[in-house]
């Protein structure tokens, strides 16, 4: 009989294992968290003052009947023998696997990251530690805020850029953008790591009053003196600061260790999205190596195309990235795939409103990703890099 | 002999060649040789930006059958 196992409740998983329920599979869906975190909320939590309970949902009101969900830690897959072990000591066997465990934060590659993010949060470990950034920014009265990342790989590309934007935003609201200096730092050589990008979006930091650093690498912070010191030989004092962390694949055993890469991302068929050397289990989303950004509407996106390809149907996934980049009132998308380079997209209110609505179709696309498959394929088709190759 | 690593990030496109070299990076002793291997066409002017700017010797920069090679002493970090 058929046994098809979801590791991981993130965006990725969820949509999936729904999907998969909606074409009247059963499946098994293995979360070790009985919350699901809408990821991008963190950036409204920390910087505006959201309440973390508009981001979160129990996972168990995520998943349709037909998903059975087990709460457990998934510590070991075995790709050989069809296996996966829990922390706890249960094993479950499986036909078809699709891994959507995410990345992992590493605090430790940067000496004084885990004591920043305990004193100050920051707006990538969790709704807490985003709710315990917006406590220090409301009592910034004058000084630094610092944006950085300890690395250039790390899930949504323009996140520290929606981050400098919404901080500015609140700043001047509450009249102190002329004595709280809002900084980015960006481990990029431009604004943004696509040219064509920074070309838009640097003139909009400037208007928004955030000052721009380029290739600055966080190697270390000190948190007692306040100050950030990069791989490339700079440094810059903060009176707050959020750190994006190194990122690497999920914290799970793999036997055969081939099919990871040096940082623990899961080796995949880029297209096809099937394990490296293996037809019976996928990766999809952030734990995958596919060479795309790591996005919400790439690891949904990856999802549908594995979730046919179970079906019997020869879909691909291109590489499709749409992150939205949130300025005041207006927002840009980061369009491009596999064949594509990022196409300029000007920021609109119009884009604005699209984005909104994305945010706040979000738990309904989790659960029925059927409903909105049409108007999504809608989306993107119409924004087709091919289609959009001028610009939008 | 001096530490040699090597970055293997063919077929990435853009950002990859530069994330895989800052990964690496991070982890090597000054006076370290760094090779990087990668398709993107981007790679070559992104990297002689980088060694620039940040102060690193770029030993080699070659191109064969569409893979860019390139070596490069970290002479940046103290
Ligand atoms: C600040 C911020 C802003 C963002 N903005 C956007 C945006 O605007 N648009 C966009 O598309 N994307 C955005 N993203 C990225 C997006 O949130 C992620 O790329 C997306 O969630 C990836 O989905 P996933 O299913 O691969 O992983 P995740 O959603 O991270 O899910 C992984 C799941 O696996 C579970 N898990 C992990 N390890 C284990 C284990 N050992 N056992 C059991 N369960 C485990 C986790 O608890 C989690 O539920 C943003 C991210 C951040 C941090």
């Amino acid at each position: 009989m058929e046994k098809i196992l979801v590791l991981g409740a993130g965006t990725g998983g969820l949509v999936a294992a729904n999907l998969l329920a909606s074409h009247g599979y059963k499946v098994t869906l293995i979360e070790r968290s009985d919350t699901h975190l809408f990821q991008p909320g963190m950036l409204w939590i920390a910087f505006q003052g959201h309440s973390p309970s508009r981001y979160t949902r129990p996972v168990k009101d995520l998943v349709r009947p037909g998903v059975e969900l087990v709460k457990g830690s998934v510590a070991g897959i075995d790709l050989g023998d069809r296996l996966v072990y829990l922390a706890d000591g249960r094993i479950f066997t499986y036909t078809t696997l699709i891994i959507a465990l995410g990345a992992q934060l590493d605090y430790e590659a940067v000496p004084g990251h885990r004591e920043l993010v305990e004193r100050y949060g920051d707006f990538y470990s969790g709704a807490q530690a985003a709710a315990r950034m917006w406590s220090h920014l409301r009592e910034l009265v004058r000084g630094r805020l610092v944006i950085a990342a300890a690395d250039p790989l790390y899930k949504c590309p323009p996140a520290p850029h929606k981050a400098a934007f919404l901080a500015a935003h609140t700043l001047r609201r509450m009249g102190r953008l002329d004595s709280v200096e809002v900084h980015l730092a960006l481990p990029f050589l431009h604004e943004y790591p696509s040219e064509v990008v920074a070309r838009i979006v640097a003139p909009k930091l400037e208007e928004a009053g955030v000052n721009v650093s380029t290739l600055f690498t966080v190697e270390s912070i000190d948190v007692d003196k306040g100050r950030i010191y990069s791989l490339e030989g700079e440094e810059i004092d903060f009176s707050l600061a959020a750190v994006i962390p190194v990122h690497r694949g999920p914290s799970v055993k793999v036997e055969p260790g081939e099919v990871l890469d040096e940082d623990g991302f899961v080796k995949v068929d880029r297209y096809k999205l099937n394990v490296e050397g293996y037809d019976d289990a996928y990766a999809i989303g952030d734990a995958s190596n596919a060479p795309t950004s790591k996005t919400g509407v790439t690891a949904h996106l990856g999802a549908e195309v594995v979730v046919d390809r179970i079906m019997g149907l020869d879909s691909r996934f291109n590489g499709r990235t749409n992150c939205p980049i949130v300025a005041n009132g207006e927002a840009s998308f980061v369009i491009s795939s596999y064949d594509y380079p990022p196409v300029p997209v000007k920021f609109s209110r119009f884009k604005r409103m699209l984005e909104d609505l994305f945010i706040a179709s979000y738990w309904s696309s989790l659960k029925y990703p059927e409903r909105w498959a049409p108007i999504f394929r809608a989306y993107f088709n119409a924004t087709d890099p091919r289609v959009i190759s001028g610009g939008w | 002999m001096s530490e040699r690593i090597t970055v293997d990030a063919r077929g990435m496109a853009c950002p990859g060649p530069i994330t895989k070299l800052v990964r690496a990076y991070r982890k090597a002793s000054p006076g370290a040789l760094i090779e990087v291997l990668a398709t993107d066409p981007g790679f070559k002017p992104d990297i002689e930006a980088w060694a620039k700017r940040t102060g690193n010797e770029i030993v080699e920069l070659s191109e064969e059958d569409g893979v860019i090679k390139a070596v490069i002493r970290v002479t940046g970090k103290k």
